[in-house]
């Protein structure tokens, strides 16, 4: 049960025959010389009427329909199947038709941000929880701000005389990088430049400070390592909560669009040839 | 109590045939009773304790006589009438319709519900509390089976020294007058009385009434021959290790960074000693662990009804020559053991092995090969912080894989849509390994927030063992909150239909119930959190479960 559905052989299998038991029954559809493009729209709008139920499905979790994982794993093999009767239904050809092109960019749009959001709930869950502390990613603003704040008293606390290099610092190279989430496509890109670049700042700095000021250093040094896995998590769980906001608003256009496609269909051709 | 009452106790049995000669000058036995000890009336029909209630005291009747109920299950007292919620799964049209029924406002009650005008139980206010009664006792008598227990008796006793849930209910029939024990007294006079009347007359109960079939629910001792089985239950030992309040310092060592503990755990038996006899556990939970250069490893832990020390037995009696325990045994909190002397246990091994060979295939089944049953995990760490955390004491530990999890919270929203616009947990809490265990109820073996609930609100359903609070008995006290050592239980305010506070009529002071997770005991198909993860990230583990623990924390 707790096997992702690609890590089973037989779904990959059971996807294979089935696929093949489509791309065969659509051949022999055609040797009676009716349009299969009719049949292969209809069974494809079934599919997206289904596929849009998960959404519904998880609106009904009190309700004894299924487990969501299992709803989630027949979307997923829905979803891919669809790919195969959506490249049967226009004939692997792009349409002339501007209409029929914004569908075809539809559900391309709709198809690819699917699988581009199964492999990020495959691939963000290991990459959250291989660096920093877990945290809500509701609480992450205040947890940011309590930083800040305790960066601000440290600060404060070694502004002694007229040229203080720690404020300096902190003016200089730190405010813009604790005033809010900083490095986002450099966490994404897994690069740690930003660090390393900052970690050389603050060992060509030591040289000038005292023993005291030394000891401030070290703290904002952790408050910084503490600030970048903050924003660390807040990116990636940022990605995670905001993908479904672009597939599930696709999807409904996609419905709508194909509905009037169908529409346009039955009312203006034939079923047969 | 006043100084004459105490007078007057000690003139009169039991007390009397105790030898105040033996109890320390700090702590004689008249301060005992002073402070341990009180006197409660009860009238017909008064409800004293309830089958399945956790308690802290036993009670010795002084005049009158009370009615203890004997039949289980089907013919037993019903729920309704002893003040309990009757649990009742949603129908499917109910289910669905809590998507519009639900209030926009968390925590709504129905004021009727609250203020019991329409419960099924019957409540008074008499000798200064608030009590359950039975209306009509010479019907119940007429209905249910059930025996008197007559001055001069105890009852409640096993249960407030085993931590233990009381086995039956007993009432009062006509007007009658109890000595209340609180446990520390109890254990106090046990320690101290040089006659040991007692704690003779405490465990001949237990042996009379309830050791064998206790014994019998390990395979061990299940084909054990009457006669053999008679000579067990008179010559078992009764041992009981830690502190009956092991729960307040847990507490504290949560505090604690480091969860230093099996250095102050009470060692039952020690690595590389001989064991003389097989330990049985009757409650809390046991460690074991074993020398690991200088400290000791977790390797294992035991819940009640398992026992420990038979592999060595087993190579004692194979190969003729005593064999050292290669593991040490602690108690973990509050623990009682009856420990099975080893020259018995040989006699059963003797028995199931001809038994075995006569009929070999039947009795394979019933006869445990070898092993102490104790739940193991191949990762030592992980298992060292699951026991130092209490996590064990679990039958339904929460458990978030973070390697699954998306953070997507459709459990905490599937858990507030099925539980008044407020979830029952919080998605957060400590990370061992990739495994989060989250702020929410454990369900746990031992449930200390049980144990000073005023009015038995909170209590085990005795159908499926979870640990429920009843809406209509709650009082908002926030004893069990305050008990619970892992802050799952949280005090809210409630609100009527409107949304608006539900205030006391006097004092104009909002009204809190308790609540914690109820693993949706009413709604199908169980916990709505874990059939709403989308990526089965979120398990329940009952962690008394062997197999069960290991295939939730392989990797």
């Amino acid at each position: 049960m707790r096997k992702i559905l690609f890590q089973n052989r037989n779904t990959i299998a059971a996807f294979v025959i089935i696929s093949l038991i489509i791309v065969a029954s659509c051949n022999l559809f055609a040797i009676t010389l009716s349009h299969t493009s009719f049949v292969t729209g209809t069974v494809l709008l079934i599919c997206l009427l289904m596929l849009a139920g998960y959404q519904l499905r998880k609106k009904l979790s009190i309700l004894l329909i299924g487990k969501t994982s299992a709803w989630l794993q027949f979307h997923i093999f829905l979803g891919l199947l669809t790919s195969v009767l959506f490249m049967l239904h226009i004939k692997m050809q792009i349409p002339d038709g501007l209409f029929e092109f914004v569908l075809f960019l539809n559900y391309l749009t709709v198809f690819f941000s699917g699988v581009a959001g199964w492999i990020l709930s495959r691939r963000i869950p290991h990459r959250l929880l291989s660096r920093g502390e877990e945290v809500i990613f509701e609480r992450i603003p205040l947890h940011r701000r309590n930083i800040h704040e305790k960066v601000k008293s440290l600060v404060r606390e070694s502004n002694t005389s007229e040229k203080a290099a720690i404020p300096d610092f902190y003016e200089e190279h730190l405010r813009t990088f604790f005033e809010g989430p900083r490095n986002q496509l450099r966490h994404i890109l897994h690069s740690e430049r930003h660090r390393h670049e900052l970690s050389q700042k603050i060992t060509a700095l030591k040289p000038f400070l005292n023993p005291q000021e030394l000891a401030v250093l070290q703290q904002l040094t952790e408050q910084i390592q503490l600030k970048d896995d903050l924003d660390y998590q807040y990116v990636f769980q940022a990605i995670i909560k905001l993908w479904p906001f672009v597939h599930v608003p696709l999807t409904y256009s996609l419905i709508i669009f194909a509905l009037y496609h169908t529409l346009a269909v039955c009312a203006f051709a034939s079923t047969s040839g | 109590m006043t100084d004459e009452m105490v007078e007057s106790l000690l003139k009169a049995p039991p007390f009397s045939k105790i030898d105040p000669s033996g109890f320390k000058r700090s702590l004689p036995l008249r301060d005992i009773l002073k402070n341990d000890v009180r006197i409660i009336g009860f009238d017909e029909g008064d409800i004293i304790v309830r089958r399945g209630d956790w308690g802290n005291s036993a009670f010795f009747i002084l005049s009158g006589n009370m009615r203890v109920e004997l039949e289980r299950k089907q013919t037993s007292l019903p729920d309704e009438i002893l003040g309990r919620r009757t649990s009742r799964v949603k129908t499917f049209w109910e289910s669905l319709t809590q998507l519009w029924h639900n209030n926009t406002e968390p925590e709504v009650r129905e004021i009727a519900a609250v203020s019991s005008s329409k419960a099924t139980f019957h409540s008074r206010n008499t000798h200064g509390g608030t009590r359950i009664y039975l209306q009509e006792v010479s019907a119940v008598l007429d209905k249910y089976r059930t025996a008197r227990l007559e001055p001069g008796q105890w009852f409640g006793e096993v249960a407030a020294l085993g931590r233990t849930s009381r086995v039956a209910t007993v009432f009062s029939e006509g007007v009658s007058q109890l000595l209340e024990i609180r446990w520390q007294g109890i254990r106090d006079i046990l320690r101290y009385d040089k006659e040991g009347s007692l704690k003779q007359y405490i465990e001949d109960v237990f042996r009379e009434r309830a050791l064998s079939a206790f014994l019998r629910t390990d395979p061990l001792f299940q084909a054990c021959q009457p006669e053999l089985m008679q000579r067990i239950v008179e010559q078992v030992e009764f041992h009981t290790f830690g502190n009956y309040d092991s729960h307040q310092p847990f507490k504290q060592l949560l505090e604690d960074q480091n969860h230093k503990t099996d250095g102050r755990e009470p060692v039952i038996i020690r690595e590389g000693d001989y064991p003389s006899g097989i330990v049985m556990i009757r409650s809390g939970l046991a460690r074991i662990s074993q020398r690991h250069y200088n400290g000791q490893r977790t390797i294992g832990y035991l819940s009640p009804g398992q026992i420990f020390g038979l592999d060595e037995i087993q190579a004692e009696v194979k190969g003729l020559t005593p064999v050292a325990c290669n593991a040490q045994l602690s108690a973990i909190g509050h623990l009682n053991a009856v420990l099975v002397p080893t020259a018995l246990v040989e006699e059963i091994l003797v028995q199931n092995s001809q038994s075995k060979s006569s009929d070999s295939q039947k009795k394979k089944k019933n006869v445990r090969p070898t092993g102490s049953q104790s739940v193991k995990l191949n990762d030592d760490i992980l298992l060292s912080q699951l026991v130092d955390r209490h996590y064990v004491q679990g039958t339904s530990l929460m458990v978030i894989d973070l390697d699954r999890c998306t953070r997507c919270d459709d459990c905490v929203r599937a858990c507030a849509t099925t539980h008044d616009n407020n979830p029952r947990f919080i998605r957060h809490g400590p990370i061992l390994n990739q495994y989060m265990i989250p702020n929410s109820c454990l369900h746990c073996v031992d449930p200390i927030c049980m144990i000073e609930c005023p009015t038995g609100a909170i209590f085990r359903d005795l159908a499926q063992g979870d640990i429920i609070i009843n809406e209509q008995t709650c009082i908002g006290c926030a004893q069990c909150a305050s008990n619970c050592p892992f802050n799952a239980i949280r005090m809210v305010d409630i609100r009527d239909a409107k949304g608006a506070l539900i205030v006391d009529s006097q004092t104009q002071a909002p009204l809190t119930q308790a609540t914690k997770c109820d693993l949706c005991i009413d709604q199908r198909g169980g916990p709505a959190c874990e059939r709403a993860c989308p990526h089965d990230a979120l398990f329940r583990v009952d962690m008394h479960d062997a197999t069960k623990v290991e295939e939730a924390f392989s990797p």
